[in-house]
């Protein structure tokens, strides 16, 4: 028995998927090899698969090659030197207030009132929400 | 540059290594990003995103690396983290698609098929490229893009994308193998594939189609 009938022409064709990435790393690479030169229909069908697959790669290249619109580069050139730069957004938020009253009355009949207000705030520092600016 | 030399390096420094080694990769950053997205504002907020995120974690990126591989990975996973998660969109199952060998033709494709694959690469424009690009699922899109536009292995595509080996060629695979089915069916649509060898006169075949 050759090693052309011991491996089937399906088991051949699901192996070029590996071949055309050129792996060479492929279980059985020799069985492959001797088969396809015994079997014209899977030597045709192997080189079909590389033509479509050197004709999809070329379409899709020609296809996908959209150029970045400018404002999409200067916004990213902005946002990379305000980061590097360490430029902040500071926002200054207020916590929580407490007022403290107190009234005093002495012997006199002297009203004495007082307020006291504590105020606690709290900076925050956005670093990377620059403010938006749009980029419509 | 060794790693005590990175440690020293200021911001300032830092964003103009940056600016030269990674902005270089907008374009194609943006372009491919239209097809993880579909759509130029999206794509636009992922490419800075992209770029942002990046940067924050440039000091971690090895100097004499694969950048772009590395830009690729930054774009893929904020894509997948970001965008998809909006989507809500059920997703294929990834870890069970190992069954690229199985999935296969089982048998040789007549001349017939062949040639009017052929015929439908070579005469489709390019609207109908990119229809066909977004018509195939999101995990298949990405992988043929990766490979078989900016040309990395499969074994670079594992790395980015963050699935195994086997996972990245089913989808290579099967995203081939729809897209081609997807175009020689619009091109039979338009009347592009042609019966018999005889009717096509090639180069004044060619010139009919073009607008």
């Amino acid at each position: 028995m050759s090693q052309f009938e011991q491996v089937p022409c399906n088991q051949i064709l699901n192996s070029f998927v590996l071949l055309l990435e050129g792996d060479t790393d492929v279980p059985m690479l020799a069985s492959i090899d001797i088969h396809l030169s015994e079997c014209p229909n899977c030597t045709a069908e192997l080189a079909h698969e590389k033509m479509m697959h050197s004709l999809l790669q070329e379409v899709l290249r020609r296809t996908c090659c959209e150029v970045a619109p400018v404002e999409l580069h200067d916004l990213i050139f902005e946002q990379i030197h305000t980061q590097a730069a360490g430029a902040f957004t500071t926002e200054i938020t207020t916590e929580f207030t407490m007022t403290e009253i107190s009234i005093e009355i002495d012997e006199f009949g002297t009203i004495e009132h007082r307020e006291i207000t504590i105020e606690h705030t709290e900076e925050i520092r956005y670093q990377n929400g620059a403010p938006e600016k749009g980029i419509n | 540059m060794t790693s005590t030399e990175l440690v020293k390096e200021s911001s300032a420094d830092r964003a103009i290594r940056f600016e030269r080694d990674a902005l270089v990769f907008t374009n194609q950053l943006y372009a491919a990003a239209l097809r993880y997205t579909k759509n130029p504002h999206d794509a636009k907020d992922l490419v800075q995103d992209t770029y942002l995120k990046a940067f924050a974690s440039f000091h971690q990126f090895e100097p004499g690396t694969n950048l772009k591989a590395w830009l690729y990975r930054v774009l893929t996973t904020t894509f997948i983290n970001t965008y998809r998660k909006n989507q809500r969109r059920p997703q294929i199952s990834g870890g069970d698609i190992e069954d690229w060998q199985l999935a296969n033709a089982a048998s040789h494709s007549s001349n017939l098929g062949k040639s009017a694959e052929v015929e439908a690469l070579e005469n489709l424009p390019d609207s109908d490229i990119k229809r066909a690009l977004n018509e195939i699922p999101e995990e298949f899109r990405i992988a043929v893009y990766l490979a078989d536009v900016e040309g990395f292995s499969y074994k670079e595509i594992a790395e980015i994308v963050g699935v195994p080996a086997g996972t990245v060629m089913s989808r290579l695979h099967r995203g081939r193998k729809q897209l081609r089915e997807r175009l020689t069916e619009y091109a039979k649509d338009l009347g592009y594939t042609v019966k018999t060898p005889k009717e096509i006169k090639t180069g004044e075949a060619n010139q009919e189609h073009t607008p």
